[in-house]
This record gives structure tokens, sequence and C-alpha cells, in this order.
């Protein structure tokens, strides 16, 4: 039997779903085993019906984004909050300050007709029984989680910081050889260490490694290499500003 | 006296709708509607130094992420008087390129060509029209990979940076990108006679502005031969029913984009591209936005063909892979890019410790806005009453699709 899937598009900068666009051939496969009944990004066609895969993505941001939320929730059995924006948060949420404040600065004025929120991610509304970060998450990750679940297998995740992709790959450590701030040792793994494949820091888009993280040692690290406390501040707040309290 | 509500544009790339207001039996307005919540990303790069911002700026569109990379190091280099060497700025339009190649091929292939071959999308489009859906999607997958080299990852990578790269392409990359670029040209060349055959639709446009050079620029210009910096002649105005904004130029709704860019720049274009324009030279001079779809199939041949010359360029002269060092001073920049879908501009005020002082992103989607609503309107107003709902609703989506927009940028956000 097709499992039903539903592909749900909240505010975001359209990545996470473009990104399963970009499965190319592997998409097919996944079509193999899977009927998509909502996915606007890449299709006119759309039926209301119970899911049994709900992916989300994107963050709250809208009165709008909020309803579509609680519409995937309750229309899904097996939900999937894909992405960073869903996840943590991202960029969005980091931006501080009060919504019709935030609208005032840009719009010039307080009223809010479209029923704009300060954005927060996914997980903070519903419950969601997959979480997968990534600004974008690597295209693999999904396709390894949608064909456990049509295998019936429980999806695997992962618990390892974006350093121990860095080592796999022998990457010249940035952090160490060129005190370059790289927030790879508290940043959950699972990117393939792509920023430091370009000799640059990672900026923790995955957002910080659950448990283990040892984020107050990063801090230190960092201010003995004469950073300022508020530049640290703000590059560990900009993809997870809710995790990590300073 | 029912008004028409289109709750949610499909097969765009993010979240909008439009609301037909009908009045007497007559179309009376229509009003283009984006629901994507506001990001601020003004507010967000605020007081953050130089170097992290292009990688911020990304975050803005996943599908031209790298055009905002580059047109974000485009406007710091200028606001701290960075001058880089024609190798970056090589380097740099192959990564632009490559973004062009993955963003028309998705928009032609997976978002427009169901509506011409009568499907509801790609997929269901395959079963019958596999071949054109296959070349589609190499197409796409030779743009990723060079956006990847190039920016690091196929989607928001962070290789791109103010006076320079983090990591240079090898040779093997380049001669790769020249070779698959080349072989690539045949299969885009079938496409420019698909997306020929689309019908007029939506407004016709009277004015149209691009960048001066062909993918990125120090000034925009016009049809009307000025040459200009976009706070010159661009009034922008707040919505009440929108979290976009609206443009005119010198007063007057114009276009950005593929369209626009094959008229003001045809002499720019590589041997076939032109050849292509020059066939279909009186059906895009006509200036129904649906040829914009039509211009993008000539671009995607112009962006093959420039990739394979770039490369081989470059691999003539040898990369020398050096960054210009960058010393944090007080200034002001603007960058200007040609996004896939139309100019984009960055602008920024930087501190003397390097530091974002002030930032205005403008894009093409949010520059479109007024002239998407007018075609809306002209497509509406044709068809009420002589098209069957479905149509009617279908052209509608159609005209709104030929403008590739992309509503996630559009929700860009205004000085401070």
């Amino acid at each position: 039997m097709m499992l039903k899937l539903g592909v749900f598009e909240l505010t975001g900068c359209g990545g996470c779903a473009l990104n399963i666009l970009f499965l190319y051939e592997k998409l097919f496969d996944l079509l193999e085993f899977y009927e998509i009944k909502e996915f606007h990004m890449a299709s006119s066609f759309r039926e209301h019906d119970t899911l049994d895969v709900a992916i989300v993505t994107g963050s709250v941001s809208t009165q709008r984004d909020l309803n579509l939320l609680h519409y995937a929730r309750n229309h899904s059995n097996y939900l999937i909050a894909l992405g960073t924006c869903a996840t943590h948060g991202d960029v969005q949420a980091s931006v501080e300050g009060k919504i019709r404040d935030k609208l005032e600065k840009v719009y010039g004025t307080k009223a809010n007709p479209m029923r704009a929120l300060d954005s927060t991610p996914i997980v903070q509304h519903v419950a969601v029984d997959y979480a997968l970060p990534g600004c974008p998450y690597d295209k693999d990750e999904i396709y390894q989680v949608l064909i456990s679940l049509a295998k019936g297998i429980e999806p695997p995740t992962k618990d390892y910081p974006v350093c121990i992709e860095c080592k796999l790959n022998e990457y010249e450590c940035v952090l160490v050889k060129k005190e370059i701030p790289c927030l790879g040792p508290i940043t959950l793994g699972g990117c393939n260490a792509a920023c430091i494949k370009s000799g640059v820091g990672c900026i923790g888009c995955r957002g910080p490694l659950p448990k283990e993280a040892n984020p107050a040692s990063e801090f230190e690290i960092l201010k003995e290499l004469g950073y300022d406390e508020e530049y640290i501040r703000r590059k560990f707040k900009t993809f997870a500003r809710g995790e990590l309290r300073w | 006296m029912v008004n028409i509500e289109i709750e949610a544009f499909t097969r765009v790339e993010g979240n909008g709708g439009a609301e037909i207001i009908i009045e007497n039996g007559e179309v009376k307005d229509v009003k283009l509607k984006i629901f994507e919540g506001p990001r601020f990303f003004e507010l967000l790069t605020l007081g953050r130094h130089y170097w992290d911002v292009p990688d911020l700026e990304a975050r803005i569109c996943a599908i031209c992420y790298l055009s905002h990379s580059v047109a974000s190091v485009l406007g710091i280099e200028r606001a701290l008087g960075v001058n880089v060497p024609e190798e970056i700025m090589l380097l740099r339009e192959l990564g632009l390129l490559g973004e062009l190649i993955e963003s028309h091929a998705l928009h032609l292939y997976l978002l427009v060509a169901p509506d011409l071959f009568g499907y509801a999308d790609a997929i269901r489009m395959a079963s019958k029209h596999g071949e054109v859906v296959k070349e589609g999607i190499t197409i796409k997958a030779f743009g990723n990979y060079i956006r990847e080299i190039l920016g690091g990852r196929e989607i928001h990578g962070i290789n791109i940076k103010p006076g320079g790269f983090g990591r240079y392409p090898t040779v093997e990359e380049l001669e790769r990108i020249e070779r698959q670029s080349e072989a690539l040209l045949r299969p885009a060349r079938r496409a420019v006679n698909i997306f020929a055959e689309q019908e007029p639709l939506g407004a016709t446009v009277q004015h149209y502005i691009a960048t001066n050079g062909y993918l990125y620029g120090d000034k925009l210009i016009a049809e009307d031969g000025e040459k200009f910096d976009y706070l010159e002649h661009i009034e922008e105005k707040t919505l009440p029913y929108s979290f976009a904004k609206q443009s005119r130029y010198k007063g007057n709704i114009f276009m950005v984009g593929a369209l626009p860019r094959v008229m003001l720049k045809h002499d720019m274009l590589t041997p076939m591209a032109k050849h292509f324009y020059e066939e279909h030279k009186e059906k895009l001079a006509s200036g129904y936005i649906s040829f914009n779809n039509l211009a993008q199939a000539i671009e995607l041949l112009y962006a093959l063909e420039k990739a394979k010359e770039v490369a081989k360029t470059l691999l003539d002269k040898g990369i020398e892979g050096e960054n210009v060092p960058i010393e944090p001073q007080e200034g002001e920049g603007i960058g200007y890019v040609e996004a896939p879908r139309g100019v984009l501009v960055h602008h920024y005020r930087i501190d003397e410790r390097g530091n974002i002082a002030y930032s205005n992103i403008t894009t093409p989607t949010a520059f479109n806005h007024a002239i998407m609503e007018l075609s809306l309107y002209e497509e509406a107003k044709k068809r009420y009453g002589s098209s069957d709902e479905t149509t009617f609703l279908q052209k509608l989506e159609e005209t709104v699709r030929a403008f590739d927009p992309c509503i996630s940028c559009s929700v860009h956000v205004v000085r401070l």
C-alpha cells in the first residue's frame, strides 16, 4: 500500500522543500512508496486527506503558518520537522524584539493586518515525531528517513558534532590552525563538514549538539582568540536563539 | 458580486495568493497577496561583522542563494573600497551562471512545462514525457554542481566571501564544467522551441530595468537609456494587504528578469543564444510577460555557452587563488546582481570596526510586484465571463508563474 505524504511550507527560504526536488532520480525511488497529496512548490495537485507522513518546513511567523501547522499535525500520523527553521527557528527567530516594534522599524507602522508573529520553531507548537535540522539538511538524510519509514523501521538519528565529520574527512582544524571562529565542536553533525571543506568555520546551521555540547568552553576559547563577547553571543544564537542562553 | 480568491499559488517558490475583485459583473481590481511571513533580514545583519554577512543573506532564498551572497559581497567590497582581480570576478560570474542554469531549468522544466503539456506537475508529466523531464533534471543538476563547487554547497554554501573565496576550484572541476556545459547545449536548444509555443498572457511590459553588465554591474539601466543608482529613480511603497512592497521607475510600472535582460542586453548574448533571440525577436518585443519563459530558455543557452567560455579562460590563465586582504573602514556601497529572476540590490553602510550600520535589500520579486499585479488584472479582465472557472484560475496562475516569482525573497524589508 502506498503511503500518503504531504509537504507543508511555512515561512522560510523555500530551501527545505527545494532540497527534496534536488533528490532527482532518488525522488522517483521514493514515489515507489509514497503518493504525494500536497506539495505546493512542486505540484498543483492537492487532495485533502489524512496523511501517513507530513513534512513541515519553515518557522511559525504568521497566524497562517500556525493554522497550516495545526492542519498538518491534525491530519497526519507521523510529522517530520524538517530543517533548522522548523527545529530551532533559524535566522528569522534570532532577530530580537517584539513583532510590532520590528514591523514599525521596517514598514513604518505598528499595524499588523497580515497577522505576523514572532518567529518560532514548530517544535514549540506541536509534538513532532522526528526532527531533522540543517540549513539546509543534507538531502540524503530525508531520503533515509522516508525510506526507513516506508520499510517500517525507526529512522536513525545523529548524535555527534560536526568535528567528527571534519576529522573523518581529514580537513585541517580551522579553529586551532587558523584561529577562525568555528562552531563545529558544539554543532550537530550530518552536513559532512561542508563549511570546513571550504576552509571557513562552521556557522552552526544545524543547531547545537544536544546534551554533550560544551558551549561554555567554546565561548572561552573564542574569547581567548580575541573575539568580543557580543560577537560570539550573536554567532551562537544565529540559528538557534532559544537553545543557548548567555 | 462575489470576489474570487486564489488561495495559494502552486509551482512557485514561497507562499502567495490573489484576490480578484468583481463589481457589476466586471473585474474591478486584483490584489496580489504575499503570505510569507516577514523575516527582517535588515535587522538580522545590523551590527554583525561584514565577514559573516554574506552567509546570513544567502538564507533569504534557497533557489538564488548564490546571487544573494555575491550581491552582498559586492556591496560590502564597495563599501570597504576593495577591488578584486579579474580572476575572482570571473569565478563569481561562473557561480552566477551556475545559479542561472539551476534556477531556469527548475522553473522551465519542472514548474512551467507541466502547463504546456497539460499536467498538474512534472512527476505526472514524466509518465508520458519522461525524456523532457529527465533532460531538465540533468541540466538543473549541472547548475547545482557549479553552485556546489563555487558556492560551497548546493543550497546556502558559504564559500563566497568578501575579498575572494574560502576554497578555489581545482583544474579538474573547471574542466568538468567546461566539458559538461558543451554537452548540455543540445537538450537546452530543444527547450527553446518548447517554450516558444507559449501563448501571450498578462500585461505587456512598457519599461525594462536591468544591471549594466549581463549578470552583475555597478549601475542599473533602463530602456530609455538612463544609467542610474536604484535610489535615484525607483520609489517604493508599502501595501496594507501584503508583506511585500511595490516599486515604480520614474512613476511607472516596470519589469526586471530574463525578458528585460535579453531585450536590453542582447548585444552581450553568446552566439547560439543570440541566434534564437533573433529568431524570436518580434515575439519577445511584444512584451507579453509570458514570453519571460522564452527569454529564460534563451538565457539557459547563454549560461551554458558562457560557462564554457569562462571556465576555459580560467583554465588558460591558471588559478592564482589569492584573496584580497581587507582592512575594516567606514563606508557605503551597493551591490547589483542579476539573480535568475531579475535585479537584486544589496546596499550597506559599514562602521569603522567593520560592522553593518545599515542595510537595504531589494529583490526582483519586490521590483516585479506591481507588474505582476497588473498582469493578473489584465488577464482576469480579458477572461472573466468568457473562460470557465477552472481555465480562468489556471491561466491566472500561469501568468504569475511566468514571472518565476520568488516569494521568500519578496518579503524584503526596507531601509531603517
